[in-house]
């Protein structure tokens, strides 16, 4: 019998504006789930550069589309209520986030922290999906 | 006992023939055909009959392995049943190199490059090695400076593989100096280690060149299906040989540096040459002036900086004002 070929793909997202932070990084499609890879640089404005968490309801959704992808897992940001406190304005943080996979026909993607987001909050919309390069894993 | 991997392969398959009891007294076109079944090539007559004179000698040089020709069978047998070159215990010889070998490779922290390494050592160690220095009161008498791992170097068996099997990676990259972050696309061909630091040489199809990466700034590398994209063999070695240190300094190319030094800081150089093109020109009252051929680097104006008025730079000029102005 011959084994379905388990696919994955790699996206960079486009160069982010100066004003983004978080930038969206990079996306892995892979088949369990949706790596999302985001940069951090502590904004000056903060005391000891501010703090940084994620809602533990963020999701993702394909751009114009109600179905939510939730939120699986993260690496190196706490889920709210928790949160990282950073020392210095000097500060950065690289963290992912995992969601539920999306289905293969997804072109565009929404982040979606908050649904009625504040200055603060981790929303991003209409991010594409490519182009796809294939992963080896 | 100075092997060749081939030679060692045939001795094992000798070896597995003298002692297969299905099979006893195999001949000498017998021990070939199972050569070329297991090898996949034909050694000679010639060959085998070296090789099992060699088995036959004495230790150091051979194994002192029991063979003997059977004229009656017409065939190859040990005369010892119970002997096979497998089942040989190391000597006190073997031992004491082994033993020697590891502290060695711990002094020089070789063992950080894999964690598979390391395994090894330790079933060595456990085997005996360490006991027996227990058990004698051994004192290592190796030592150097070992740091504690660095940030990125959990990646360095990915970057080894892609170098090695010449397999682009898409990693992300902090900038500490601009504090930026980017998404690489790397065809990694070099890692270069310099004062404990770890770092990658790659064409970025992100730069559209090819750059110098610290792995202390890389995070998720993952290998990709693209086509790999080569880097020339010249500019290759050039990172290779003609730098002291990682990073030229921008737009820098090949040429003479030529430094004044100072009476005690001659004595240090000569000690320990900076780079394979080092040639000093000594002066009577004991200062001198070192010619390098290189690419300036970052690192050589940071060591000169750091040798505060013990070195002067003579030439370039451009190199001179890059050292004295430049924010290190």
């Amino acid at each position: 019998m011959r084994s379905k070929k388990v696919e994955a793909y790699l996206v960079h997202t486009e160069p982010a504006k100066a004003q983004d932070n978080p930038r969206v990084l990079r996306i892995l499609l892979l088949p369990h789930a949706t790596q999302i890879d985001f940069g951090y640089v502590a904004p000056w404005i903060y005391k000891r550069g501010g703090w940084i968490r994620i809602a533990p309801h963020t999701h993702i959704k394909c751009h114009g589309a109600n179905q939510k992808f939730h939120l699986l897992d993260s690496k190196n940001i706490p889920i709210a209520p928790k949160h990282h406190h950073f020392e210095s304005v000097q500060d950065w943080m690289m963290f992912s986030l995992w969601f539920e996979a999306l289905p293969a026909t997804a072109t565009h993607i929404d982040i979606i922290e908050e649904e009625f987001p504040s200055a603060d909050d981790f929303n991003f919309y209409n991010i594409s999906l490519q182009p796809r390069i294939p992963l080896i894993m | 006992m100075n092997l060749s991997k081939s030679a060692l392969r045939r001795y094992k398959i000798i070896d597995q023939a003298l002692r297969n009891k299905m099979r006893p007294y195999p001949n000498m076109q017998e021990l070939i055909a199972l050569c070329e079944q297991l090898l996949d090539y034909s050694p000679s007559i010639e060959t085998l009959q070296k090789d099992i004179a060699n088995m036959r000698l004495p230790y150091p040089d051979g194994f002192d392995a029991p063979i003997v020709y059977n004229r009656l069978k017409r065939g190859y047998a040990y005369s010892d049943l119970n002997y096979s070159i497998s089942g040989i215990p190391l000597r006190d010889e073997d031992m004491q190199a082994l033993a020697e070998a590891v502290e060695f490779m711990q002094a020089m922290d070789i063992g950080r490059i894999s964690e598979s390494f390391n395994h090894a050592i330790e079933k060595i160690q456990s085997a005996s090695i360490e006991q027996r220095q227990r058990v004698q009161g051994i004192l290592p008498v190796l030592q150097n400076m070992t740091l504690p791992q660095t940030r990125g170097f959990e990646h360095i068996k990915l970057f080894y593989k892609a170098c090695r099997e010449q397999m682009p990676v898409s990693c992300i990259h902090y900038s500490y100096k601009k504090r930026v972050f980017n998404v690489l696309m790397l065809h990694p061909f070099l890692i270069k280690e310099f004062e404990n630091r770890w770092y990658i040489y790659a064409y970025s199809e992100t730069h559209g060149s090819v750059r110098t990466f610290g792995l202390d700034r890389i995070f998720e590398p993952v290998f990709v299906k693209t086509t790999f994209i080569k880097t020339d063999k010249a500019q290759a070695e050039l990172f290779l040989k003609d730098v002291y240190g990682v990073f030229p300094v921008p737009g820098a190319k090949k040429c003479t540096v030529k430094i004044h030094v100072s009476q005690l800081g001659t004595q240090y150089f000569q000690a320990f040459p900076l780079h394979s093109s080092q040639v000093i020109k000594k002066e009577n009252s004991g200062t001198s002036v070192i010619c390098f051929t290189l690419i300036p680097t970052i690192e050589l104006a940071r060591f000169i900086l750091a040798q505060g008025g013990h070195v002067k730079i003579i030439q370039p000029k451009w190199f001179k004002q890059f050292t004295s102005h430049a924010l290190l």
